[in-house]
């Protein structure tokens, strides 16, 4: 145990020393990550953008990762610790608005920057970086409607009723709706956000033989071109996200016109960029900043092209294709498939 | 006499342990003080609850797979009751509630005599479902004065209130039970069912005293985490598991008689400890679950070895 414990004092000596000997003219900023939900593809490239994405930061020295599957209370324990290891700033996926608050206030007291990534809290002064959920709807009807020439029957495959990002991309599928009185929404259905429940909607649905024209899905896509193609049913333009999966089809499902809305968990690697311009004193007005979805379509020569550009074969198949955002990320796909924060070998 | 002394030296050794640990984080981070005492004390608090209980109904030779279940439904009954009344006769409510729970899990083992592990598994789901149906989403409140009961310190800097909390709630439920005709019951039930009922104890009716406890102590661990939250969440947290691992670490025998309620509470700190060190040391997190596993397995090992040795002597 003595060994251990001079081992320890050892390490936490030349780890102090090694911080001192990095001094180049650069700030030294260790930042801290929370995230609740492990094994999951969007999230496992949120923290692969967030390592990406310090690695590329000069300013960012050490980067430390609370990511595991736990509730509201662990993901506190896991702020405190973060708070407890001295971090410059928290960027967290919050588990939840409202129940991280006592950690988050202790946080901003000790002038601890907050960044919550794809979804709010509602702690005073942390700043929230997510995907625009209500564009990202807008975008993908507004396409489906324009492809149908603004008159048409579409099938709604929305995600979870009362689920806030659901609830924001409905109200984008109803601005887009507005904008073009000749569609009517003939089927509206909640798949929950499980590809097995929104296969066999599509698949009661079709069964009805009543004809439509389009589908707008919340996410839910590869499958809905599966149930298409077992049941025999033509196929009609589909908008879906940009999962591997439904990219794929797009490139290669013989008659399909469709197009996905990029979701991407790299929002994460902004939240790292976010948090660091704050602590160099560059903080943006407002305190939300939402990063703009991007559309890819495949019935057009250059949206073929942009789809066939952003697969690479060594993405992981379970996450969302695109890999970066656009004025917020810096680190390159080589990069974000490695996966290894600052200081990482 | 020697089950005695063995039962002590494995409490002490953990008391060792949890002091090592705790120089240990403060050589790695040398600002590390009461704060971070009071972080290590809050983040414990659900998971001593859940551990105090289960080491209860292990002690009786049974276990709750329910006890993470049971938690759900208190948390959310508290943060649903007390945004629409007054949080004192909630938190009694929630109690009844949490007790009531446990004794259904114990009424049903023992009427039934269906196996404990496949009833509270089965209740596990009952359970986990009734938290839905209270609370589809989080949400609701719970009282300020909850809230500020876990926070901070107490008297003075260095006395976690969470820590009292824990310390009052297991011993105000705990102590008048064990040295009671009950708490000997249970230890005796838990060492030889057979020779317990010979001896005139009534079998079923410990049992499902032991499970009731145990549901009071789930309705404490669903009350400190709408505490900490200041929301109920209807999803079961990570404390079933946790708990029965903090109840071997702590030295309860899993096939029950031996063993106390102190020895899991200190392991239960030390669990949450080695957490803050792998974070303090930015150990990667996929690691840090190998780790965790890894120290528990060993603990046990070197506590067995070192526990047969002294017996051998």
């Amino acid at each position: 145990m003595k060994n251990l414990l001079y081992g320890v004092a050892a390490l936490a000596v030349s780890a102090s020393l090694s911080t001192v000997a990095m001094a180049d003219g650069h700030k030294q900023y260790t930042i801290g990550v929370s995230n609740t939900v492990q094994g999951n593809g969007w999230r496992e490239q949120m923290i692969c953008a967030m390592r990406a994405q310090a690695l590329v930061e000069a300013d960012v020295t050490n980067l430390i990762v609370a990511h595991r599957n736990t509730d509201s209370a662990g993901q506190l324990e896991d702020i405190n610790n973060l708070i407890e290891a001295g971090v410059d700033a928290i960027v967290l996926n919050p588990s939840n608005p409202d129940a991280l608050n006592s950690a988050l206030e202790k946080a901003m007291a000790q002038d601890i920057v907050v960044v919550a990534v794809d979804a709010g809290v509602s702690a005073e002064g942390a700043y929230i970086l997510s995907n625009n959920q209500e564009e990202y709807a807008y975008l993908g009807a507004k396409w489906l409607f324009e492809q149908l020439g603004g008159k048409g029957d579409v099938v709604y495959m929305r995600g979870i009723a009362g689920v806030s990002a659901d609830t924001d991309r409905d109200n984008g599928f109803k601005r887009a709706l507005a904008e073009h009185p000749d569609i009517n929404v003939v089927h509206e259905v909640f798949t929950g956000w499980q590809q097995d429940q929104g296969k066999q909607q599509i698949f009661d649905y079709l069964a009805t033989g009543i004809p439509f024209d389009g589908v707008w899905t919340s996410g839910i896509d590869n499958v809905i071109v599966d149930a298409f193609t077992e049941s025999g049913a033509p196929l009609v333009p589909i908008v879906g996200a940009d999962n591997a999966g439904f990219v794929q089809y797009l490139t290669e499902v013989e008659g399909l016109n469709g197009a996905a809305v990029t979701n991407p968990g790299s929002v994460g690697g902004a939240g790292i960029a976010l948090a660091v311009d704050i602590l160099n004193g560059k903080a943006p007005e407002n305190k939300t900043v939402l990063v703009d979805p991007v559309l890819w379509e495949n019935s057009t020569d250059a949206g073929r092209e942009t789809i066939t550009a952003a697969q690479n074969p060594n993405l992981d198949p379970e996450w969302p294709v695109s890999v970066t955002v656009p004025g917020w990320t810096d680190y390159t796909m080589e990069q974000i498939i490695d996966c290894k924060g600052p200081g990482e070998g | 006499m020697s089950v005695a002394i063995r039962k002590h030296a494995w409490v002490m050794g953990l008391a060792v342990l949890l002091m090592v640990l705790l120089t240990i984080t403060k050589l790695i981070q040398p600002t590390f003080g009461a704060s971070g005492l009071e972080s290590i004390a809050r983040a414990a608090l659900p998971f001593a609850f859940a551990t105090a209980g289960m080491a209860v109904v292990v002690i009786v030779g049974g276990i709750d797979l329910s006890v993470a279940s049971m938690m759900a439904v208190c948390a959310v009954t508290a943060a649903v009751l007390m945004e629409r009344m007054a949080g004192v006769p909630a938190l009694f409510i929630v109690l009844g509630v949490g007790f009531l729970m446990g004794l259904i899990n114990g009424l049903l083992i023992v009427v039934t005599r269906v196996p404990d592990i496949v009833v509270t598994l089965a209740m596990l789901f009952v359970w986990e479902g009734v938290a839905l149906l209270i609370l589809e989403t989080p949400g609701g409140a719970t009282a300020d004065w909850l809230e500020q009961a876990i926070r901070g310190h107490f008297l003075f800097n260095g006395l976690p209130k969470a820590l009292l909390v824990i310390a009052f709630g297991i011993a105000v439920v705990w102590l008048p039970i064990r040295r009671s005709k009950l708490g000997l019951s249970i230890y005796a039930t838990g060492s030889d069912e057979l020779a317990a009922f010979r001896s005139g104890i009534s079998v079923g009716r410990t049992k499902i005293a032991a499970y009731a406890i145990c549901g009071l102590f789930c309705a404490m661990g669903g009350l400190s985490l709408a505490a900490l939250t200041g929301i109920g969440e209807p999803v079961p947290g990570p404390y079933l598991m946790a708990s029965v691992a903090a109840v071997v670490l702590g030295g309860v025998v899993l096939g029950g008689g031996k063993g106390g309620l102190l020895g899991p509470i200190i392991a239960v700190f030390i669990l949450r400890i080695i957490r803050t060190i792998l974070t303090l040391l930015a150990v990667d997190p996929n690691v840090t679950t190998i780790i965790e596993g890894t120290i528990m397995v060993l603990v046990v090992m070197l506590g067995t070895a070192a526990s047969l040795k002294g017996a051998r002597r």
